[in-house]
């Protein structure tokens, strides 16, 4: 790096220690401290290891050292995990004693004690380092405006984590706050690269808003993973190259293996661990282990005392574990982005590349990487759309607000509007948002004497809370990451995680399955405690886990699909790819990449129809659904779909004779509202709006069912509401959110609107190459849970009458 | 409306898929556990579930009535989840119930949960006798024959690698378990302690609701 002569930095507290430390500014860091000082809201984007944190540090360190007279609370830094925010303080502690600044600094976050908290607020730090939720509580308190009035800077990092979520509404709703508190607060957001830096810029920034970036050009190494065995045709668990990806873990100091789901990693680490002849050193990391299991495995990897980790997203964000030489990523790449934030956990030094190596566990996820690979090259980040806010957000900050005293609407509306998410929320919904908290809102305004909040008599504008107990309800709600219901899982008296009630429900006593790399048997559940046993059987289950699943990207999509067209690169891949793709081009035709593909053929009595979209997992879903109405009212017979992220596959009774006809835009149209109802995708996102606008409340470990009756279903909540308000606005937030996240509606109809143009039918005599991986994937019933319920009752009944009649004539 | 014959004390009873059983020969339709105004209730600590529980409810029980006509409608406990949910009933309300009470003798056979409710029209009891069958909330020791609620409870099916829970019927040999007539109510599992110490295990007579008809296991 070249030192500037005028770089104004020279001057800065820390410019001593840089030196010391023989390290010198980064243009980005000098950039940045210039347009914060003239007064502007910032958004930096810069790879690990550029520095990043230290950048948003830069204006607040010198202000506090410059300017003595400061107190109180200065600078906020918000960070998307409890464990950076850790990272953060041990950081920034490091220059800070060295120079023996008078600056204080905290950390606040679910962790903190009672104690260090009310310390905290009764003589707050210079600078504070804290989460979302975290921040949302320190608003909620009767204090809020004088705790923050002097507030200058609010940092946000990993900014890309909080711009497509329920946790960036939540956020940018106490920015705005906190706006309010201290007019004269700048924004810096610290991000890892993005393609539209644009849209960040929007989201953060109002006084006069600048971007600064930085582009690594040291690319990452990534290549496939050389395999003597065949990629088998379909399957995610990589079983094949399980050796080689072991004479990978030697070969590196330090490896972390990235999956995609809990129940990928529990596998990868059974198999490893089955052929762990040189005893090296493994763990497994994901979400649902224990707090303890997870922190040590944490600790192992920075201090560089494991050989490998096998990891989900668990692992993907913030700490700098600075020995890891390699990574493995086992499994589709789904995401451009996900793929170079877990490539960049390797080697954090700027000017050495990542290396990685990626392990198809099927032959379309081959094609996959290569795409993957293509794109890194050329620097083709995904997009992150920016959400529209949720309503529940507003609801629960609505409840926020009421805790911290009383509040006019109008000014209240006034300011969430400035949140970007929430630019184009209108009165109407704002204010069925204020009646929900109010007393739920309904038509019939049954609950008039037991209120939440009221309105003054004297102004009808003026909300205010009806008693103080109630801050401790919105205290124990806040937040919007709602868990599925899970149990923690004993081995004797230690506590290994937790693991989802769906899944235990499933389990008799003395069946095996694997968690936390062990393989245990189910032995009992008490006071919702799952008790197991160490076990030796060979056969077990892999808990799933529902969350684990998530859509191929749009543009890596598009790349699968352009490079999947070039048939002259085919000689490059290994030869049974060659081989599937040139069988593929004669026995039936490879898509160009802006055709869609589809083939029908009969197989054992039923006709398939597979269609290829790309459009990732949850459009595919979708458009099974409706096509398997559209089919329905052809008069197709049809029988069931299976979709993955490439493709659709439905089979039926008769010849799809208008296929045509069916797939198009008025198919998403005509059925969606049906394709809901039928489905519990709304009903299950209903039990989270329902929890995080604080109408019913979340069970918290310990005070869950006490082995009494369940006190109600949420299903039977959504299933009257539905029948006697379908206006009410918990239904319309649900809604929104099941076209937003689980049926991925804009893409469909992206698709949609151009498919029946570019749709290139072929009829075959039998199933084609292309199509094997999905046939192979059908081995479940498609059927609605109503019509699932009620098939399982009709067999067991008829086996048990059989059963009966066998009896009797014996 | 479809029901499911069950033999139970050398008497037949049908089981509706509404949740209700009816002994055709007393013309008597039984309801357990319908905790009225539960929505009311829980609005008092400010979970605002929606208020459209009772209506449904005095419906669903209004449909019966008028289908049957029965001489005698016995609710064996827990018609009111508590002392507000008589807020939730309207004037309306009160008139309907009137109308039916002319025809229909509404036995209100008192549970842990509206012990000491009042409302007009009903004949409140304890509990019940006619003949061998003895109607109670909670089940008591006796050699009688016991018909009964309080428990609301639901079976686990595991059939083919899948698993469900279904609300039910359920008798051993003495004892009769109604399910909850509720909108709002959960269930509990009858391989619960608390089931399993009333009815045992073995020998129990299941029959699960489905969508519109009552199965037998």
């Amino acid at each position: 790096m070249n030192i500037n002569k005028s770089n104004p930095l020279l001057l800065h507290p820390l410019n001593k220690w840089m030196k010391k430390k023989k390290w010198f500014w980064f243009p980005h860091q000098i950039e940045t401290f210039q347009h914060v000082r003239s007064g502007s809201d910032v958004v930096v984007f810069a790879p690990t290891g550029a520095g990043k944190t230290l950048t948003g540090f830069i204006n607040p360190i010198d202000d506090l050292i410059k300017l003595k007279k400061i107190k109180g609370l200065h600078t906020l830094y918000i960070s998307p995990l409890k464990s950076l925010a850790n990272d953060i303080v041990r950081n920034l502690q490091k220059p800070i004693k060295d120079l023996n600044l008078n600056i204080s600094f905290q950390v606040r976050t679910g962790d903190t004690t009672p104690y260090k908290k009310q310390k905290q607020k009764q003589k707050p730090p210079n600078i504070l380092i804290t989460t979302p939720e975290s921040l949302a509580l320190l608003n909620s308190y009767e204090n809020a405006k004088e705790f923050f009035h002097n507030l200058k800077y609010i940092i946000i990092d990993e900014i890309h984590t909080f711009l497509d979520n329920k946790r960036a509404d939540l956020l940018s709703l106490n920015i705005e706050r906190l706006q309010t508190f201290s007019p004269n607060l700048q924004r810096i957001g610290l991000s890892a690269t993005l393609k539209n830096k644009q849209d960040a810029k929007k989201w953060l920034c109002r006084k006069k808003p600048k971007i600064v970036s930085y582009e690594n050009s040291v690319l990452p190494k990534i290549k496939i993973l050389e395999s003597k065995e065949r990629i088998p045709w379909s399957g995610h668990m990589a079983t094949y190259s399980i050796n080689e990806i072991y004479k990978e873990i030697m070969k590196s100091k330090l490896t972390i293996i990235f999956v995609n789901t809990r129940a990928q990693a529990e596998y990868m680490f059974k198999n490893l661990w089955l052929i762990n002849k040189k005893k090296l050193k493994i763990a497994v990391h994901h979400g649902s282990l224990e707090k303890n299991l997870r922190l040590k495995v944490e600790n192992n990897l920075s201090k560089g005392l494991v050989d490998c980790v096998v990891a989900t997203s668990s692992l993907e964000l913030g700490l700098d574990y600075g020995d890891v030489e390699k990574i493995i990523q086992v499994g589709a790449p789904k995401g451009i982005n996900r793929l170079l934030q877990r490539v960049g956990r390797s080697n954090h030094n700027l000017n050495t590349p990542s290396k990685a190596i990626l392990v198809p566990t099927n032959r379309f996820e081959f094609i996959e990487a290569k795409a993957a690979i293509e794109e890194i090259k050329k620097n083709n980040l995904d997009k992150i759309d920016l959400k529209e806010g949720s309503f529940d957000v507003v609801a629960q900050h609505i409840f926020a607000t009421a805790c911290a005293g009383q509040f006019n609407i109008n000014d209240l509306y006034e300011e969430i509007i400035k949140a970007y998410p929430y630019r184009n929320l209108n009165f109407n919904d704002f204010k069925a948002l204020i009646n929900l908290i109010q007393d739920g809102g309904y038509v019939l305004k049954n609950y008039d004497q037991f209120k939440r909040i009221f309105q003054l008599r004297e102004n009808k504008n003026i909300y205010k809370l009806v008693n103080k107990r109630e801050t401790r309800k919105y205290r124990m709600n806040v937040g919007t990451i709602i868990e599925n219901p899970m149990l923690k899982i004993k081995l004797g008296t230690k506590t290994l995680g937790n693991i989802e009630e769906v899944f235990i429900q499933n389990l008799s006593q003395g069946d095996s399955f694997i968690f936390a790399g062990q393989v245990l048997e189910f032995q009992s559940m008490k006071n919702n405690l799952v008790q197991v046993k160490r076990s030796k059987s060979l056969i077990s289950k892999i808990p799933s886990y529902s969350g684990g699943r998530m859509p191929l990207s749009t543009n890596l999509a598009n790349s699968v699909r352009a490079l999947l067209a070039k048939s002259n690169m085919w000689d490059l891949y290994p030869e049974q790819i060659t081989e599937w793709l040139k069988r593929q081009k004669n026995i039936s035709k490879i898509p160009k990449k802006d055709e869609y593909l589809v083939e029908q053929f009969p197989r054992k009595k039923n006709f398939y129809t597979v269609i290829y979209t790309f459009a990732g997992w949850h459009a595919n879903q979708t458009l099974g659904f409706l096509l398997l109405r559209g089919f329905k009212e052809f008069n197709y017979k049809p029988l069931g779909f299976v979709a993955n992220d490439y493709a659709i596959v439905l089979w039926s009774l008769k010849e799809v004779k208008e296929i045509k006809t069916i797939l198009n835009l008025g198919l998403l149209d005509k059925h969606l509202d049906n394709y809901l109802e039928e489905t519990s995708i709304v009903k299950r996102l209903f039990r989270d709006n329902a929890i995080i606008s604080c109408i019913i409340e979340r069970r918290l470990p310990g005070m869950e069912k006490t082995g009494k009756q369940v006190l109600f279903s949420s299903d039977l909540i959504y299933t009257v509401l539905k029948k006697n308000e379908p206006d009410h606005i918990l239904l319309k937030s649900s809604y929104e959110d099941a076209k937003k996240n689980m049926i991925d509606y804009d893409r469909l109809r992206e698709i949609l609107k151009k498919i029946d143009k570019k749709i290139i039918l072929k009829k075959l005599t039998s199933i084609s190459p292309l199509a094997v991986p999905i046939i192979l994937e059908i081995n479940r019933e498609n059927l609605s849970k109503k019509e699932t319920d009620e098939y399982i009752l009709e067999d067991l009944e008829n086996e048990i009458l059989k059963e009966a009649n066998v009896l009797s004539i014996n | 409306m479809y029901y499911q014959l069950i033999n139970f004390g050398d008497e037949e009873f049908y089981a509706y898929p509404n949740k209700s059983l009816y002994w055709k020969r007393l013309n008597t339709l039984i309801v357990s556990d319908l905790h009225i105004g539960k929505s009311m209730s829980y609005a008092k600590n400010k979970q605002f579930l929606p208020p459209y529980d009772t209506k449904e409810i005095l419906n669903k029980i209004f449909v019966s009535l008028d289908k049957i006509k029965p001489s005698n409608l016995i609710i064996v406990g827990d018609l009111l989840h508590d002392v507000f949910s008589t807020l939730s009933l309207k004037d309306q309300d009160h008139k309907n119930l009137s109308k039916y009470m002319k025809n229909t003798d509404f036995i209100w056979i008192k549970g842990n949960h509206d012990k000491n409710i009042q409302m007009e029209g009903f004949k409140n009891f304890t509990d019940y006798r006619i003949d061998k069958f003895l109607f109670t909330h909670i089940p008591i020791e006796t050699s009688s024959f016991q018909i009964c609620g309080h428990y609301h409870p639901k079976v686990k099916i595991s059939h083919r690698g899948k698993t469900i829970f279904k609300t039910c019927f359920v008798h051993n040999e003495k004892i009769f378990i109604l399910p909850s007539f509720g909108i709002l109510t959960g269930g509990l599992d009858i391989n619960s302690k608390q089931i399993s110490d009333i009815l045992g295990q073995k020998n129990l007579s299941i029959y699960p609701l489905g969508q519109d008809k009552v199965y037998k296991l």
